[in-house]
């Protein structure tokens, strides 16, 4: 859709590729702005961008 | 100036550092090492305000921050439980453990028993000041791996 490297969206939105590559991997949540420039950089709401997960912990109750 | 310029800069001040210490020490002067480790501090700093192809994001500013604050964590636990121990060797606790005597001089007053010279005390927190500096360099390791930064793309 976008023809685009990683090397130039984390220089269009300030960061480093590896920032970016860490984002997709899921090895690093970014902060609201910069989900924000994200979304904002490819016109789309930052929910088509991200998505959010309840990270799902197991109570055991006796 | 460029990333590995500065990485040269850094490895050239260090070993001027070394090479001044050494000659304070020969002089009898700590104040030249005093002085020249506050300038080679000083030139890094500028030097790296110049560097243009050194991107600091907010991914690397966390694991900075997490490192740091880890580090801190683990060294002042360290560091409080030499001192408090140094504290109750000065003190002189009597159910403190003793390992060494001092050697009793007949007819004299009695022995003082002591763990270790006050001196000593002053060279492993000294010694506990250089850890952390490992300690950061393992911390910085483990949370830029943690957040991602030898993530490869496989495709």
């Amino acid at each position: 859709m976008h023809d685009m490297t990683q090397e130039d969206l984390a220089q269009t939105i300030g960061v480093t590729r590896q920032t970016i590559l860490a984002i997709e991997k899921g090895k690093y949540v970014p902060s609201l702005d910069l989900a924000f420039k994200i979304a904002r950089h490819f016109n789309v709401n930052v929910e088509e961008v991200f998505t959010y997960e309840v990270e799902s912990r197991t109570v055991e109750i006796d | 100036m460029k990333k590995n310029a500065l990485y040269l800069l850094i490895g050239c001040i260090a070993l001027a550092l070394l090479a001044i210490f050494w000659y304070s020490v020969e002089i009898e002067n700590p104040y030249l090492i005093d002085i020249s480790f506050v300038l080679g501090i000083v030139i890094i700093y500028f030097a790296r305000k110049n560097v243009t192809d050194l991107i600091e994001d907010e991914r690397s500013a966390k694991i900075t921050e997490k490192a740091a604050l880890r580090t801190f964590q683990v060294f002042w636990v360290l560091f409080c439980v030499f001192s408090i121990s140094a504290v109750m060797q000065i003190l002189r606790v009597p159910s403190f453990p003793r390992n060494r005597t001092f050697e009793h001089i007949p007819n004299g007053p009695p022995a003082v028993p002591e763990i270790m010279p006050p001196r000593m005390m002053g060279y492993i927190q000294l010694g506990l000041l250089c850890l952390m500096i490992f300690l950061y360099v393992g911390f910085r390791f483990y949370y830029a791996r943690k957040y991602g930064d030898w993530e490869t793309d496989e495709e």
